[in-house]
């Protein structure tokens, strides 16, 4: 599903942000990846999400070459992709409701066929009940949870998540967690990236530690399906 | 498969261009609750677009109405044909008959000297000078009225004239006529001129508006974009936004130039009537109005297209 081959990337200051990364992520694996501030977790999940390009290697996600990607193709490449933002993205003169819809309004959805989608989303999640209210009525948590139902509601078959829990308190990240799992336990392929120790420790997956934009570890603890 | 169930299906994956249809009509509605949510900009944007629209087009009306009148006068034009001095009224008669035969020449209008000394010193109060003539100094003539549409028709025509041997010389009463068709060409010209004047500057005013609309969504847009939005669906809305305010434009500019021909239309009418005319300023055709509003809003839509293209693709995630 995810396949990194030897990839780096530098920017046009000389610095590497990536240094011959090389992984793969199976179809129904969960994994995390790890490091300091500035290890190149974020630019690893921008580059699988097509909003950067790879200095070189080779970048194989869905089985689409994003060396060789066109611009035209890359949104409906995204859209097979659920992206959980760590700021949370959402839009705030739209409800909960309607930023979940986002994605399914992009495809084409009617109205009625989208609200059913994001009401089994907000469940999910346990949101339901505040469907109607708007972002900034949320908490930071449930604002999180709001972004997580954006990224499931289309049924992605990859969902990338940055610091998913950067915001919540112990317990709603275990939730949360608990929320990806039930993904990953449908064959959705999960890559999260967390500073989060604590949490990544409890969790027992498989985990790729950067370290100034080298892979420098990976625990290849199972949970392939 | 019951017909129900198909039914259910089709609905539930409705085909691609009923999910356009749908996305359509909601941007183009939320285009518009975007432009009455703030009402005051929205309506000084559609003034502008109005009055930069009005100035071509009126010229452009006007100038139709010039030539209207152009070709009721050219239909009044007249050729004299001044006979030389040793024509009999006889031959004269002989050379009307003849000038009926063309096609080009709906009548004529032998007068002879003696008539036109007559008509001279009765038009002219001078009936005392005009008996002491000891000959009749002025030439029998033939009036014409061509059956002609053009002003290039009429000289070809007046050269052949010329050619008649009993002819001494043809004058033709075009003169003014061509300078009204002069000062008509200048219009046409000036209208042009300004029309393109007048497209660049809506291009600029719709498209810098819809600049400005894409700028009050640029974090909106980085989502969309993020999740997954096409170009064309990011840049729909705008396009709608361009269309709507061309089209209010151009119909604000329609009722304002059928309102400028209400208010003229009486005056200008008495002016034509006391020069004898026939002609009479119409209303505006309903044709024009509509052709009006449709290019204020082909203008806007385009203008939205080329600012979208630009604006929303440099909003990069």
């Amino acid at each position: 599903m995810i396949s990194f081959d030897k990839v780096s990337k530098q920017y046009i200051s000389g610095q590497y942000a990536l240094a011959g990364v090389s992984f793969e992520i199976a179809k129904g694996q969960m994994a995390f990846v790890t490091g300091h501030s500035g290890a190149g977790k974020s630019t690893l999940l921008k580059l699988v999400l097509a909003t950067e390009k790879c200095s070189s290697g080779n970048v194989v996600v869905n089985g689409t070459d994003l060396n060789h990607i066109r611009r035209r193709e890359i949104p409906s490449f995204r859209r097979r992709i659920g992206m959980v933002f760590q700021d949370h993205q959402l839009l705030n003169d739209r409800s909960v409701a309607d930023n979940v819809a986002l994605p399914l309004d992009i495809s084409g959805f009617s109205r009625r066929d989208a609200l059913r989608r994001v009401r089994a989303a907000l469940d999910k999640v346990g949101l339901l009940s505040k469907e109607k209210k708007f972002p900034a009525a949320l908490s930071g948590g449930e604002q999180q949870r709001v972004g997580i139902a954006r990224a499931v509601v289309n049924r992605p078959s990859i969902i990338l998540a940055d610091e998913p829990t950067g915001n919540l308190d112990p317990e709603l990240s275990m939730e949360t967690m608990e929320v990806f799992e039930q993904f990953k336990n449908v064959g959705v392929s999960l890559l999260i990236a967390s500073h989060d120790i604590s949490l990544i420790n409890r969790m027992e997956y498989r985990t790729l530690i950067l370290k100034g934009g080298a892979l420098i570890g990976d625990t290849g603890l199972g949970e392939l399906s | 498969m019951s017909d129900k169930a198909s039914s259910k299906r089709r609905h539930e994956n409705p085909s691609n261009l009923i999910k356009l249809l749908r996305n359509h009509r909601k941007d183009a509605l939320k285009s518009l609750a975007r432009m009455l949510f703030s009402p005051l900009s929205s309506s000084m944007t559609v003034i502008v677009i109005a009055a930069a629209l009005l100035l071509p087009s009126l010229l452009f009306a006007f100038n139709t109405n010039i030539a209207a009148l152009l070709g009721e006068f050219q239909n009044n034009a007249r050729i004299v044909l001044y006979l030389t001095r040793g024509t009999s009224d006889t031959q004269a008669l002989e050379v009307s008959n003849s000038l009926l035969t063309s096609n080009a020449i709906d009548s004529v209008d032998f007068i002879s000297n003696e008539e036109a000394l007559l008509s001279f010193s009765d038009a002219a109060g001078f009936s005392q000078i005009v008996a002491d003539f000891e000959a009749n100094p002025l030439p029998a003539s033939i009036v014409i009225t061509p059956n002609l549409a053009g002003l290039a028709e009429l000289d070809q025509l007046a050269a052949s004239l010329d050619q008649i041997p009993e002819v001494e010389l043809v004058q033709v009463d075009s003169l003014w006529l061509r300078r009204l068709a002069a000062i008509s060409e200048l219009l046409v010209l000036a209208a042009r001129v300004l029309g393109l004047i007048v497209l660049l500057s809506l291009c600029f005013i719709i498209g810098n508006t819809v600049r400005s609309h894409i700028e009050n969504r640029r974090d909106e847009i980085k989502i969309i974009k993020l999740v997954g939005g096409t170009h064309s669906y990011i840049a729909r809305p705008f396009l709608y936004i361009g269309l709507f305010y061309g089209l209010l434009g151009g119909l604000l500019a329609s009722l304002l130039q059928a309102l400028i021909f209400l208010s003229f239309r009486n005056p200008l009418n008495e002016i034509f009537s006391l020069y004898d005319s026939s002609f009479t300023l119409p209303l505006l055709a309903p044709a024009m109005l509509i052709t009006l509003a449709f290019s204020g809003a082909t203008i806007g839509w385009l203008a939205a297209i080329i600012s979208a293209y630009r604006y929303v693709n440099a909003i990069s995630t």
